[in-house]
């Protein structure tokens, strides 16, 4: 793969190397040797924000020759207020720049009497609504590129690789809501001290050796579980627990307001909102306690570890569940009804399991063997040896339709046998029936007071259906649970019987539940509403009544798993589906010139493809490895990539900048470099390369 | 002539008959027929003679030897206990100083009373816990046909993948290793045919064929196998023409392998195309536009859009495999003959729950079935084929050297080894050792000094005859469980499945040896002749007391003499001992010892039965 990120020549990568890789300062290259120096002194105004809005800009008296350094000191002086000012910096409104190189001097910089600067800290509170849906606030660095802010709120939140995420300009909520939002919680993280957070980042950028950092990233050091500055107070340790625990199902109306894009085009239009990771939050219009939601941008998630990337780990989750309750991604019924029962039995097990354990130590332990060795003989004597032995009734087939006749049955093992009655069960069973393998459905309805398992048996000569009707709901669980585990060949004496049997009853609960009561019920742990699993399509297809025994259906495959495993499963299921990975952008093809046809353009981790919008089919695939070089023209704001085999494209973007294009592309190539034979170390200077273009400079 | 001269006698005597320790079971059935190894197309009573005999000396060597070590063990004695290995630890301190056999565990130094105690105690857990394991493995002989039409027959047992029994079948037939080769079941009733895949349980799919199959297991080269990983853009970039896959580079496909393969989890090629489905039940095709996805195969119902959300699920892949049709164009009146199915592995015979579905031509096809493999099986498929590589890569190496050193089987970490059954190839050299040592009935297996690498083949020594005796008389005792497998099995016959407790269901096979000869004694665990199990479970949650004296211990000695006998005087003897014998030793250790819940008791009466039987009838 030899792209180039060709573009412009790049006099700017020195700098990046050099002292701080602030990446605004190039055209005074050239600038400072044109002039002579002029010595006259002249009067410099400079707004202190800290002085209050009101407040007159603080006249100084400078030479063009005074470096930035000494302005800075001769304004505190005069404003003769004692604090902290290390943060503080000028910044050059016309210019849109800050004034970082203290040791330039004002005519350097080119800077006139005209200028209007104004001196303010680099850091400021924002708010930061995470893939979870909940909104931080805490305090973001203003001054540096965004991809460095990134990686500040990153470290900040404990989020390893923050290449993988970007800020997002958030859709514009409508007025009404605005109310609504002042009532919002926000969790405030804007007392945490800069050291811990992005200062450090700071720190370590304006000496190269990022090591610190880095070997901070790959392989954070954690007290109680979390890292040291959450650790402080209580209300740190809420906040961290929001991180890394997954949210509660939403109440289905809440999932019902949102926005959600339906079409190509729409979800197209999200992607225009990135921010540009080579310029800073000031220079793209975010002030002061602005909303910016921090998303996973790039689908290449790499090296995830459950014991370190506890909260990357959950937001993932977060917003990949939001993504499919928000038809973001299309899925089919059956997945989404997976997709629920795994939501289900996460939001239940990380209930249960407030932090994340590591799995359960290795067996090869001779203590813990001969531990489950001791159950596993307890079980077989007892429950597995004379368990259920109840009279429920059964019917061999659907057809008949007076079928149903009373036996005794008895459950052994993964087989059940049934006899004429309880007197003759010690005898030989009228027939015994092995479930290894065989599929259970539910057949329930709570109103009617039916229990209905229902079996379909493998034989060789096809599948034997077989249905059992049950007495009530607390026989219908044991045996339910009895059939689930031994169609998955496991036997009554396992240890899951107990909790499949409760989590049977807690579905059966759901059905319960009166399907009118649609008002805002808090999810409690036992009663989740199934809506809330599943995107509002389902919500109008299916009641509740219908919606719970498939989900149970689904279920019955993955209650097994750890939490860490259900998450990592969901996020397994979700990068499978076939739209996985496509971010879309709208474009204009220059080939067509006449036509003026707006398409779509799917970006990939790894290809490029063109999307006909008539059919919504895949035109054309272009892989990344193909590609010979891409380029921008930007004063005409067009991408021209160059595949091989002389396959050539060019394309002007509608709905997105072309820097945003031309970021994606970049930042996938990026991604694809990461490997673990390498330093874990993130190449900052090969990103921004990639994805900066001539802005970087 | 003491028994090593005895072994080498034996092992002179073996190449000449039979050029491999391979049971080449065409012609030579009588002469061959060591223990387990046997054809079932030929007689099977002769089968269930070599079988048993061999069973039966395994056992009670096996016994003897558990017995010998519990003694040692209760008086204290600083007598090693034989390391951790697990059932086949039984190795009578006599044999044990003439073979040249891993050394004992050296602990010869005296170590205090407490450390040997504990030791002990913890070997003894070990045992338990691994006899456990093993009194409820299944195990079958199979047979397979190879592409020339002659056929191997060898044991498989549950715990052994289809890598390992590939692996057995390299070192049987001197093939190329080649990572096509590949283990297939075939149905002729349904026409059908399915490679299973390396990390497959093989015993698993074969038992559910019925008792009357005519299905078949074959051994050969199958290119689509792995085609996946040789020329990953003919799956994953279908779409594309002909000419542009052809051109794709060797550092494309890695690429492409790596993309697909080596994700948080396998992608799978999003596969759509117009497709024939024969109706359930009914005999007419119809066409529908089937779309491949991770969760399943679905279909785009009549008028609606191709978008996820309106598409019907067709079939989910948990409970289904997929299977190559033949000449479903004869069968089914297909419009091609590039038909695979899906069923359920338990199903059969013809049912409205088998899916079949037409292709347009073999590329299709191939894309579909193999689609539907990385669906199902995800990276696992890609795992396989590494170790299928790594595999043929390092017998390339092997193939010119005479003496193989056996490649260790991939075992599993506990001592227990079902699948012996690859050692046999490189039998040659080792079988000598064997030979010697088999007087002694069990060795530790668990870490075998290089030169001995091969699982003893003692039963095969040990004819049953003298053995038989003894054994006869504790047979009586017991007259618990099942008869010995009636000979009258397709291509496999199950092994009495060991039943974790005297559980009520004994699969359809015991039903019918029941029926045949012997009369199902009611089923009592208690008489089991080897020691109940369950004290020694019960104790080990505390200090775990001594494990009970082995019931009826056949004594050692008889067995010994009487191996020794039967090599010198019969043909028979010659063959090297198939290792298979290692894994009937298993069972019966895990009666001896512990016997789980009395399954292994099961095995041991079933067997001794047989034998009486047997002898009863000349």
């Amino acid at each position: 793969m030899c792209v180039s990120p060709a573009l412009f020549s790049f006099p700017g990568v020195c700098l990046l190397h050099s002292v701080r890789p602030v990446s605004f300062a190039p055209r005074s290259l050239s600038l400072s040797s044109s002039r002579s120096p002029r010595m006259a002194g002249w009067d410099l105004s400079v707004t202190v924000e800290d002085l209050g809005p009101d407040a007159p800009p603080v006249t100084l008296s400078v030479t063009s020759d005074l470096h930035v350094g000494g302005v800075i000191l001769r304004l505190v002086e005069k404003t003769q207020i004692k604090r902290d000012w290390s943060d503080h910096a000028i910044w050059w409104e016309q210019k849109q720049r800050w004034l970082l190189r203290t040791s330039w001097t004002l005519e350097k910089y080119g800077i006139h009497a005209d200028a209007r600067l104004l001196y303010m800290p680099q850091h400021k509170p924002l708010k930061l609504g995470l893939p979870n849906g909940i909104t931080l606030r805490l305090h973001a660095c203003f001054s540096s590129p965004v991809f460095q802010t990134l990686m500040g709120i990153c470290r900040m939140l404990n989020i390893r690789h923050p290449e993988e995420l970007s800020l997002l300009r958030p859709l514009e909520e409508k007025k009404k809501k605005k109310d609504k939002d002042s009532a919002e919680e926000i969790y405030d993280l804007t007392e945490v001290p800069r050291s811990s957070g992005t200062l450090i980042t700071l720190h370590s950028l304006s000496r190269p050796d990022m090591h610190t950092y880095e070997e901070w990233l790959s392989r954070p050091c954690l007290y109680n579980g979390m890292p040291a500055h959450f650790a402080d107070s209580p209300k740190m340790e809420a906040i961290y627990k929001m991180l890394s625990v997954t949210q509660p199902p939403p109440a289905p109306e809440v999932v019902a307001k949102q926005y959600r894009p339906a079409s190509v085009v729409d979800k197209a239009h999200i992607n225009g909102r990135w921010l540009d990771s080579s310029r800073c939050l000031i220079q793209q219009g975010i002030r002061e306690n602005d909303r910016l939601w921090l998303r996973f941008k790039y689908f290449a998630f790499y090296d995830i570890e459950p014991k370190y990337d506890v909260v990357r780990l959950t937001q993932l989750y977060e917003q990949a569940r939001w993504s499919i309750l928000l038809e973001d991604i299309d899925c089919t019924e059956e997945e989404m009804m997976l997709f629920g029962a795994l939501q289900y039995h996460i939001s239940k097990v990380s209930q249960s399991e407030p932090k994340l354990l590591s799995s359960s130590a290795a067996m090869d332990d001779l203590e813990s063997a001969l531990q489950s060795l001791e159950v596993k003989m307890d079980g077989e004597s007892s429950s597995a040896s004379e368990m259920l032995h109840v009279t429920i009734c059964f019917r061999p087939k659907k057809l008949t339709l007076k079928g149903y006749k009373q036996y005794w049955f008895k459950f052994q093992d993964t087989s059940i046998s049934y006899y004429k009655s309880k007197e003759e069960s010690i005898g030989e069973p009228i027939q015994q029936i092995n479930l290894r393998g065989c599929e259970v459905a539910p057949d329930v309805n709570m109103a009617a007071q039916k229990f209905l398992i229902r079996l379909l048996i493998p034989a060789p000569e096809g599948m034997n259906e077989v249905y059992l009707r049950c007495e009530n709901e607390q026989q219908y669980a044991q045996w339910m649970a009895a059939c689930r585990l031994a169609s998955k060949g496991k036997s009554l004496a396992d240890s899951s019987f107990q909790s499949e049997i409760k989590s049977i009853h807690s579905f059966l609960a759901m059905q319960r539940t009166n399907p009118s009561s649609h008002g805002n019920t808090p999810a409690n742990d036992e009663s989740i509403n199934t809506h809330s699993l599943v995107s509002p399509r389902y919500h109008k297809k299916y009641k509740t009544k219908q919606l719970t025994p498939r989900i149970l259906d689904a279920y019955q495959n993955v209650a097994q798993l750890s939490l860490t495993d259900a998450l990592t499963r969901f996020l397994q299921i979700w990068q499978a589906l076939p739209d996985f990975g496509l971010s879309y952008i709208t474009f204009l093809t220059n080939r067509f010139k006449g036509s003026r046809k707006d398409e779509v353009l799917g970006i990939a981790p790894n290809r490029l493809i063109r999307i006909d919008l008539g059919v919504g089919d895949v035109v054309k695939t272009w892989r990344y490895n193909n590609m010979k070089q891409w380029n921008v023209n930007w004063d005409i704001r067009q991408m021209a990539i160059e595949f091989e085999g002389n396959v050539n494209i060019a394309f002007s973007c509608v709905t997105a900048d072309c820097k945003i294009v031309h970021e994606f592309i970049g930042g996938y190539i990026f991604m694809s470099t990461r490997s673990r034979e390498k330093s874990d170390t993130l190449n900052e200077e090969l990103f921004h390369k990639l994805t900066g273009g001539h802005e970087a400079l | 002539m003491d028994l090593l001269t005895q072994s080498l006698e034996q092992e002179t005597a073996a190449p000449t008959s039979l050029p491999t320790t391979t049971t080449t079971t065409t012609n030579n059935n009588k002469e061959v027929n060591f223990s387990i190894f046997t054809d079932l197309n030929e007689s099977l009573h002769e089968l269930e003679d070599t079988d048993l005999d061999a069973l039966m000396a395994d056992l009670v060597a096996d016994l003897n030897a558990t017995e010998e070590k519990l003694a040692a063990e209760i008086q204290g004695l600083k007598v090693p206990s034989p390391p951790p290995t697990g059932s086949n630890v039984s190795t009578p301190a006599s044999s044990s100083a003439s073979s040249p056999l891993p050394p004992p565990p050296p602990q010869s130094t005296k170590p205090t009373k407490e450390e040997i105690e504990a030791q002990m105690k913890a070997d003894k857990i070990k045992l338990a816990l691994e006899k456990l394991k093993e009194a409820k493995v299944k195990k079958l002989v199979v047979k397979v046909l190879l592409n020339d039409g002659s056929s191997k027959t060898l044991m498989v047992d549950e715990r052994q993948n289809v890598r390992e029994v590939l692996d057995n079948l390299f070192e049987k037939t001197h093939c190329d290793c080649n990572v096509d080769w590949s283990l297939c079941e075939t149905n002729p009733e349904l026409q059908l045919e399915r490679a299973f895949e390396d990390h497959e349980n093989l015993v698993e799919p074969l038992l559910a064929w019925t008792r009357d199959s005519e299905n078949k297991i074959l051994f050969k080269e199958r290119g689509e196998k792995y085609e996946v990983f040789k020329n990953p853009q003919t799956f994953y970039l279908w779409k594309k023409d002909n000419k542009a896959l052809k051109a794709i580079k060797d550092k494309d496909k890695e690429i492409l392998i790596k993309e697909n393969f080596c994700g948080t989890s396998a992608i799978v090629p999003d596969l759509e195309a117009v497709l024939h489905l024969k109706e359930d039940g009914k005999k007419s095709w119809r066409q529908r536009l089937f779309q491949l996805r991770a969760s399943g195969i679905y279909y785009v119902p009549k008028g609606k859009t191709k978008s996820s959300r309106d598409l019907v699920c067709f079939l989910q892949f948990d409970n289904v495999n997929v299977y190559y049709g033949k000449d479903f164009k004869g069968k089914y009146k297909a419009p091609t003959d590039f038909c695979f199915l899906l069923k359920h592995p338990q199903i059969q015979k013809d049912s409205q729950y088998i899916k079949y579905l037409c292709c347009d031509d073999a590329c299709t096809m191939n894309l579909w079935v193999t689609g539907i493999r990385i669906a199902k099986y995800g990276a696992s498929l890609y795992e396989n084929f590494k170790t299928a590589e790594k595999r043929a890569a390092v017998s390339s190496v092997w193939t010119n050297l005479p003496p193989p050193p056996p490649p260790p089987p991939p075992l599993p970490s506990t001592s227990t080894f079902p699948p012996s059954p690859p050692e046999p190839v490189f039998a040659p050299p080792p079988p000598p050792l064997a030979a010697k040592s088999s007087p002694k009935p069990a060795f530790p297996q668990q870490h075998p000094p290089p030169n001995f690498p091969l699982p003893p083949p003692p039963a095969m020594d040990f004819p049953p005859p003298p053995p038989l005796p003894p054994i006869a008389d504790h047979s009586e005792a017991p007259p618990d469980f099942l008869p010995p497998p009636p000979p009258s099995f397709g291509s496999l016959s199950p092994l009495p499945p060991l039943p974790g407790k005297s559980l009520p269901p004994p699969p359809p096979p015991c039903f019918r040896r029941m029926d045949q000869s012997l009369p199902p004694p009611p089923p009592d665990p208690g008489f089991l002749p080897p020691p109940p199990p369950q004290p020694m479970f019960t104790g080990a949650g505390a200090p775990p007391p001594p494990p009970p004296p082995p019931p009826p211990p056949p004594p050692a000695p008889t067995a010994a003499p009487s191996a020794a006998v039967r090599p010198s005087g019969s043909v028979r003897k010659m063959p090297p001992p198939p290792p298979k014998r290692t894994t009937p030793t298993l069972p019966a250790g895990g009666g001896g010892g512990g016997g789980g819940e009395g399954g292994g008791g099961d095995f041991m009466s079933e067997l001794m039965k047989a034998m009486q039987k047997k002898r009863s009838v000349p």
